[in-house]
């Protein structure tokens, strides 16, 4: 049980760790996106 | 409308991606790497329909634009994948499938979560905005697990050279774009920054075909020597 609590745990580390990278980056871009998904040309962004 | 370079580096690109599928084949891999050759298979696709899309309603329009981001959402849910499988690669002797397992739903759960959380009170097109935003998010989530993974090879100290490089072409492909990222908000009116994002896409399918065809899965990376301390 408290393996998988600890999993959990650091699933949960890792999330925060990442949404904190994002906003520490966004809060610093200019709104451009991040796309790492293959070579086709990137569109606008529609609801901005 | 794409110049004829952003074309042509889009076609290696493509091709690059059906190459790391036809080398996994070759080297009788793909059910061992499953999940790396199902999203290189999903990107061929993806990118061939993207050109479809393209050509039929152009640019600007609505129908490229939804494709993209929705397609783009699938792909990174695919990379999400692959990187799980790698880490199954990486933890196979320690027989913890299950845990691992626990750990990607409540990562994925907890990212979507998140990314709803967000998306819910700031948008009317909530789905289209959820899957966007669960994209972004998904890369970043992707960049840390790449990193852990890289520490948890340094500290297992992991010999078997295949999965290495396929792990460290990973960080490299992540590092680029968050490199890239970068430049773009510093120099943004650089017109050159306009290729060197869909170029730095052929990095992946590039590292993994190379390792899929030149790298066995026997071969072993010699482990550095231990400093000799005379007594």
């Amino acid at each position: 049980m408290s393996r998988k609590l600890s999993v959990i745990l650091l699933a949960m580390l890792a999330l925060v760790g990442a949404m904190s990278l994002k906003t520490v980056v966004v809060a610093h871009g200019n709104g451009s996106v991040i796309m790492a998904n293959g070579g086709a040309p990137q569109p606008p962004v529609p609801w901005k | 409308m794409p110049g004829p370079l952003e074309y042509c580096i889009w076609l290696v690109c493509t091709l690059l991606e059906g190459a790391v599928v036809v080398c996994a084949v070759k080297s009788q891999s793909f059910r061992r790497y499953i999940f790396l050759n199902l999203y290189m298979g999903l990107s061929f696709l993806v990118s061939v329909s993207r050109y479809h899309v393209l050509n039929h309603y152009g640019m600007a329009s609505n129908e490229y634009v939804y494709f993209y981001y929705y397609s783009d959402t699938l792909l990174t849910i695919g990379l999400y994948f692959a990187l799980l499988n790698l880490y199954s690669l990486v933890f196979d002797e320690m027989q913890v499938e299950g845990y691992l397992r626990l750990g990607a739903v409540v990562l994925l759960g907890g990212t979507a979560w998140f990314s709803y959380a967000v998306v819910q009170q700031s948008s009317h097109r909530i789905l289209t905005h959820f899957a966007y935003e669960l994209s972004q998010n998904l890369y970043f989530v992707g960049l840390v697990l790449t990193y852990a993974l890289w520490g948890a090879i340094l500290k297992l100290r992991e010999t078997r050279a295949r999965l290495i490089q396929l792990v460290l072409a990973l960080g490299v492909y992540f590092s680029a774009f968050a490199a890239n990222y970068a430049l773009q908000n510093l120099y943004f009116k650089a017109g050159v920054l306009r290729f060197v994002t869909p170029l730095l896409g052929c990095i992946l399918p590039a590292a993994w075909a190379y390792c899929f065809l030149r790298v066995s899965e026997e071969d072993r990376l010699v482990p550095s020597r231990l400093a000799a301390v005379p007594r």
